[in-house]
């Protein structure tokens, strides 16, 4: 077996059928199986970003090869093959979509390049925008117009549509979108200009705003409508070619994509609507706080720190909130996405001393190119990684995956030349306070998903996730006052983990006139749900699902009359709505977020939402037998527990050593196979039932 | 030109670095909460486009973090708190809370914001204060929504407060809450939104208190200081950077909300060393209509002219700004005698301050300068909505102007008020129209609007829209008649705005510049300002000017006169060798 695979889990041929989560990223590509008996392989492969399927046929390879199969039997085995692929979102980063025409009213031609004037940064007035992803001479107009209320007040200019095709035609345009002001209330002159350009048009891509998200604001639907043009030609083919090939090479069932949502859905369905992959890897961390709950509780937070930036999710009560105001590259995209919070805040962010002497962590990182100045690649400025390389919480030498190597003299020449130096600070100090200001930051993002949407943190259980996640676990979590953090053992696959604990998923939106739920037609309400629901239904039975294995969430976006916003809250789905359960559904949840309600206010509605769940079986990872004996440490080495306690020797301890029901005293440090975990002094990590681990912070002074 | 030397580097090894960094950002966050709990609480729809600032400033009212907020606020709370501090000296105790908007009495910027201030003591020391400043719904005055372009007094602005003490000792004054919501149109907004300034400053004062309980008292200031004294050193290294000299900078307007005339605003900056004196002297003096500067607003403009002139990570405390002497002669139409008529201000003449200093600074780092921006004209609409009757204000925003370029960007096409740095978020028309008795028949770019250059300026646009009901009308035309979005280096001044009605008998009715009028349901026809360009246009990429053509944004006929630039005859490539004479010429 070559240097690249097998992580964990064991060289026993797996129990058929198996399922298989992959997890394209930038660098690494993760694979996590689970066979029928329970049991975990993790595989973590380089990714080939110029061709990613070769990535996934990669890690199937490697997976294969040490189970000694071939590649056509390991798919054949296969039940399930879940995919979280970054080519969506990597075709918006990189600028390589397709050359897109847009069809606007007549009068609107540049809603999408004004952008609502929406700035990144107020104070950096100079900065320019990413590029309009169509130029104005691609965006044309068409004659007719739609009122506020859906009343045609002027036809369909359909010579203009001739011509607008012609033009593009002429310039080779390869994807079109169409957007038509006041459409969400009338979708007529889209359906109509569709269905003329679907009979004309020799290209299969069509991107239709209101059949992608019917929603008010031209802004947003038309940008959600081109980035959709924009990534489909690329992404499609893209899903298409990797289906077929693992087809082709054995996979007896269709392959599945992770989407922004946190459920999954057959490449088929996708290929209308690809802009719903745009968050297609981080969701997935949705499943994997799912699967979680059952042994830490429903309500999370997690943390998941790769090497650029860090992703914050929330679970509250077993639920994680779904937004549909998503920006990528400053590109707005207006599809339900699990609410993640991201910060630039991982082990390549960089570290350094202002003009004036004041000590800085990020915002910006290394990369994976030259990456931390240990890695030797060139790099010389201090990065979040050297930093704990010097404070001897990570390991010198082979990383394990990938084949990075770290140098401990490179951290210190790095972290001594940049910061300790310029600030006159005693190299471990300086390299604790990369680390402490740092941490500061991950406490602010934990506060933004919590404080910030009316939840206190100390009530939540910090979940420390990704590669470089339980490294920084203990302190955030003592600072934000949680009693106890949760370590996945697979802490780096998370993401690819939680693929294989996700349902399949499908959203629908319709806007409604704002109406108020003590006097609107209540049957016509449950009319309204009942065709979204029909849509939800016949998609998800082209899946195969029905029966028990279906269910609908509704909900409703909610306002008191005269706001500008609303608030999304879910409502039952087995019986008809009425105004009281609405009223008893949107109280609370407002007075949570904005610490009031209006007793007697008006209640509007503003749009309707059903999300049809196709329910897969759950992951039941087997768990292997509880510990016999106490675990003894692979070594002890030179750790920096905090500016207090300096340096300790500490023992180190290899992950495959504990087993459920271990239970040891910090200062300690766990070398796992995708991740590091480090427990401070008066922290207790006990190896729970399910063989993951559980830090208890305790309170100052009642160390274990 | 000589380039001095910034000995700037270490910080004093009184403070540790790592915890005054740690300091630092815990306040930054402190006041970003602040603005949360005001998001998250107050009523009136204005606060969702940010119109407010929550700062935190030490004992003495010396701004020390004010990370979440609107441009047009930066540096002027200082003034409001140093209000307080003078009004109520010793009578400031636990749990105490004031309130002060007034510009001659207490430091405010201009009436409608408020300001709401709470002391924090630790150990009976007052070691902060943690404040709101916020634009209200309405304060009374002559017109609904705060904006009276009629006024030639304060008095005709609207509500005027002294500091006062509005909550003491934990409990809200009764008697001055009644007072307050007397005077405005919008109780109900007031009264909410007052509620949540006051929230969002204990929650402020809760956590300050925590952090300096943390740090103990005396460790406490001495970090304050250390952030003041580290942003010191920051600016004075930028301004060490720049050349020596004096600089002498001059935008114009051209009405004083009464009549045509030309209105003057002259900085003169000076560089010595490390140091700036930023002097008005010369500018004309205090005018007729409402758009005369308090000097707390003034010194704010000049805090966001100067801040964004350098870089945009640079702190914006009161340390930032020890470096810089500012001087405004009193009786200008920058400091002006009471009872000059002051609400405008923030608006104009807030864009001529930022622009007349921006040109001055350009001059010491031309590779930051910065060409005009285009000076709004949009009207507000003020009627009654056809079903409900209700009162409706409509701000006509997608009406707003375009940017001036910079070097290596474009002018942006259309962008926000000058004085928020284009920080508000326009609306989508869709939402307008489900909100408003207006339908939109256009929002598109000008051609030819932006000020050709090597970097053209934006663009403006061309918005017109049907109002369906009669309404008031408030005019407010500062980047009418002239040029506004002022050339740089070569370039060229944008197109100046446009604005008339169509009457429902089809007549054309062009309005007064500055008015009040009632209007049947008329058609609006709002050309806004263009951008300026920076650098020769003659230098401008063949290729961009080419986009621009077959983008309808300059015309072919403007390509070959002011660029230098010929379109083919397919007009889908240029035609180098023409282009070449044509340039050479």
């Amino acid at each position: 077996m070559d240097g690249t695979a097998a992580m964990a889990g064991t060289r026993q041929r797996p129990a058929a059928p198996w399922r298989i989560g992959v997890d394209v990223g930038g660098t690494f590509t993760d694979m996590v199986l689970v066979d029928d008996t329970g049991i975990l392989s993790v595989f973590k492969v380089p990714s080939v970003p110029s061709s990613p399927a070769d990535g996934v046929i990669a890690a199937v390879d490697a997976a294969a090869a040490h189970f000694g199969m071939t590649r056509g039997a390991f798919l054949t085995g296969c039940g399930l093959f879940i995919h979280g692929s970054t080519v969506a979102t990597n075709t918006i980063l990189e600028g390589k979509g397709a050359k897109v025409g847009l069809l606007v009213t007549e009068g609107f031609r540049d809603s999408l390049e004004i952008r609502r004037g929406i700035r990144f940064h107020q104070w950096d007035h100079r900065a320019a925008y990413t590029p309009v992803l169509v130029p104005r001479s691609l965006r044309l107009p068409l004659g007719g117009r739609i009122d506020r209320d859906g009343k045609e007040l002027a036809p369909l200019d359909r010579a203009a549509l001739d011509s607008a095709l012609a033009a593009f035609e002429a310039e080779g345009v390869e994807s079109l979108a169409i957007c038509l002001i006041n459409a969400f209330a009338n979708p007529a002159h889209e359906r109509a200009a569709a269905d003329s350009i679907r009979q004309r048009w020799p290209k299969p891509w069509l991107s239709v705003s209101t059949d992608i998200v019917p929603i008010v604001g031209e802004y947003e639907r038309s940008s959600t409508a081109v980035v959709n043009a924009y990534i489909a030609p690329r992404v499609v083919t893209y899903l298409r070619a990797l289906g077929t090939r693992l087809k082709e090479d054995g996979l007896r069932h269709p392959l599945m994509l992770l989407q922004s949502n946190g459920g999954a859905v057959s490449v088929d369905q996708v290929a209308s609507r690809p802009v719903n992959l745009v968050l297609s890897g981080p969701a997935a961390g949705v499943g994997a706080l799912t699967f979680f709950s059952a042994a830490a509780g429903g309500n999370l937070i997690s943390m998941e720190i790769g090497g650029t930036s860090c992703d914050v999710a929330l679970m509250s009560g077993g639920t994680v909130g779904v937004t549909d105001d998503l920006v990528i590259n400053q590109y707005h995209v207006a599809v339900p996405s699990v609410d993640i919070h991201s910060v630039g805040a991982g082990g390549g962010t960089i570290a350094g001393v202002d003009a004036a002497g004041m000590l800085y962590v990020g915002p910006h990182g290394a990369g994976a190119q030259p990456g931390p100045a240990c890695y030797g690649l060139g790099g010389t400025e201090p990065t979040v990684t050297d930093a704990h390389l010097v404070l001897g919480r990570l390991r010198e030498g082979s990383l394990g995956s990938g084949g990075v190597s770290l140098d401990r003299a490179k951290a210190v020449a790095a972290v001594e030349t940049r910061v300790a130096k310029p600030l006159g600070l005693s190299v471990e100090a300086a390299a604790a306070g990369i680390v402490r200001l740092l941490e500061q930051k991950l406490v602010h993002a934990v506060e933004h998903m919590s404080v910030q949407r009316g939840l206190d943190p100390r009530r939540f259980t910090l979940v420390a996730a990704g590669g470089a996640g339980p490294l920084h676990g203990s302190p955030v979590g003592r600072m934000i006052g949680c009693r106890s953090v949760y370590v996945p053992r697979l802490s780096g696959a998370f993401c690819a983990l939680g693929m294989l604990h996700s349902n399949l998923r499908q959203d629908f939106v319709a806007v409604t006139r704002p109406d108020s739920i003590d006097s609107m037609d209540m049957a016509g309400l449950a009319g309204r749900f009942a065709e979204l629901e029909q849509r939800a239904r016949s998609s998800l039975a082209l899946e195969g699902f029905g029966g028990e294995r279906l269910r609908i969430e509704r909900g409703l976006h909610l306002r008191y009359r005269g706001q500008q916003w609303s608030l999304r809250v879910a409502i039952p789905a087995d019986r008809p709505p009425d105004a009281a359960s609405i009223r008893a559904a949107f109280e609370p949840e407002y007075r949570r977020q904005f610490g009031h309600i209006q007793p007697d206010g008006v209640i509007d509605v503003t749009a309707l939402r059903v999300a049809g769940i196709g329910l897969l079986p759950p992951l039941k990872p087997a768990v292997p037998p509880a510990a016999k004996t106490a675990p003894a440490a692979r070594e002890t080495r030179r750790v920096y527990i905090d500016d207090k306690l300096g340096w300790r020797q500490t023992p180190v301890y290899a992950g495959a050593d504990l087993k459920p029901g271990h239970r040891l005293a910090g200062p300690l440090v766990v070398e796992e196979a995708t991740t590091t975990v480090f427990v401070g002094v008066g922290e207790t990590l006990e190896v729970d039932a399910t063989d993951n681990f559980m830090v208890r912070l305790g309170a100052p002074g009642d160390a274990a | 030109m000589s380039r001095k030397q910034a000995d700037a580097k270490a910080a004093p090894a009184a403070h540790d670095p790592v915890l005054l960094a740690l300091v630092q950002n815990r306040l930054d966050h402190i006041s970003q909460q602040m603005g949360h709990v005001m998001l998250r609480t107050a009523r009136s729809p204005i606060f969702q486009s940010h119109d407010f600032s929550c700062f935190v400033t030490g004992g003495a009212g010396q701004l020390v973090s004010q990370a979440d907020g609107c441009p047009v606020h930066t540096g002027s709370g200082g003034f409001a708190v140093r209000g307080i501090l003078k009004d109520f000296g010793a009578d400031i105790a636990p749990d105490d809370a004031f309130l002060v908007n007034d510009p001659y009495l207490g430091g405010g910027n201009h009436l409608p914001d408020w300001v709401i201030a709470r002391p924090v003591f630790v150990a009976d020391r007052l070691v902060a204060f943690t404040c709101n400043r916020a634009h209200q719904s309405d304060i009374g005055g002559g017109a609904a929504g705060t904006y009276n372009p009629r006024a030639t007094e304060i008095f005709h602005e609207g509500l005027r407060l002294p500091p006062v003490k509005v909550a003491e000792r934990g409990r809200i004054r009764k008697d001055l809450w009644n007072l307050l919501l007397a005077n405005t149109r919008t109780p109900d907004f007031l009264d909410g939104d007052l509620r949540a300034m006051l929230g969002s400053t204990q929650i402020g004062a809760e956590r300050v208190g925590q952090l300096f309980d943390e740090l103990g008292l005396d460790e406490g200031l001495r970090y304050v200081d250390g952030i003041l004294d580290h942003a010191e050193r920051r600016m004075r290294a930028e301004i060490a950077a720049l050349p020596d000299g004096v600089y002498v900078g001059e935008e114009t307007a051209n009405s004083d909300c009464f009549e045509r005339m030309e209105v003057l605003y002259r900085v003169t900056v000076t560089i010595r060393g490390d140091s700036m004196t930023v002097d008005f002297a010369g500018t004309s003096p205090q005018m007729k209509g409402f758009k005369n500067s308090s000097i707390a607003n003034t010194h704010s403009m000049v805090y966001v002219g100067i801040g964004s002139f350098f870089q945009p990570e640079m702190p914006r405390n009161e340390g930032t700004f020890r470096p810089v002497k500012v001087e405004v002669p009193y009786g200008c139409t920058l400091n002006p005698r009471p009872p000059a008529a002051t609400t405008f201000a923030t608006a104009f003449p807030a864009h001529d301050v930022i622009q007349a200093i921006w040109k001055a600074l350009a001059q010491a780092a031309p590779e930051r300068a910065v060409a005009g921006w285009g000076k709004a004209i949009i009207p507000i609409s003020a009627g009654r909505q056809p079903t409900t009757g209700a009162q409706y204000v409509l701000y006509h925003w997608n009406g707003l102007s375009g940017s001036g370029a910079v070097q290596g960007r474009d002018g942006l096409n259309q962008i926000a008020h000058l004085s928020s740095l284009g920080g508000l978020t326009l609306p989508n028309v869709e939402t307008w129209e489900q909100l408003y008795p207006v339908r939109v028949v256009r929002h598109e770019f000008r051609e030819d609007g932006g000020g050709a250059g090597e970097w053209r300026g934006g663009t403006g646009v061309d918005y017109v829209a049907d109002v369906l009901t009669p309404a008031e009308y408030s005019f407010r035309g500062e980047g009418l008649y002239d040029p506004s979005g002022f050339g740089h280096a070569g370039g060229q001044p944008g197109a100046p705005g446009a604005l008339h009605v169509t009457l429902p008998d089809g007549k054309r009715h062009e309005p007064p510049q500055y008015s009040l009028e009632n209007l049947p349901p008329v058609r609006i026809h709002n050309l806004s300002p263009g951008g300026g360009g920076l650098g020769e246009p003659k230098r401008r990429a063949p290729e961009a000017v080419l986009r621009d053509v077959r983008d309808g944004v300059v015309s072919r006929g403007a390509a070959e006169r002011l660029y230098g630039v010929v379109i083919a005859a397919d007009g889908r490539s240029v035609d180098l060798e023409a282009t070449r004479k044509r340039r050479a010429a």
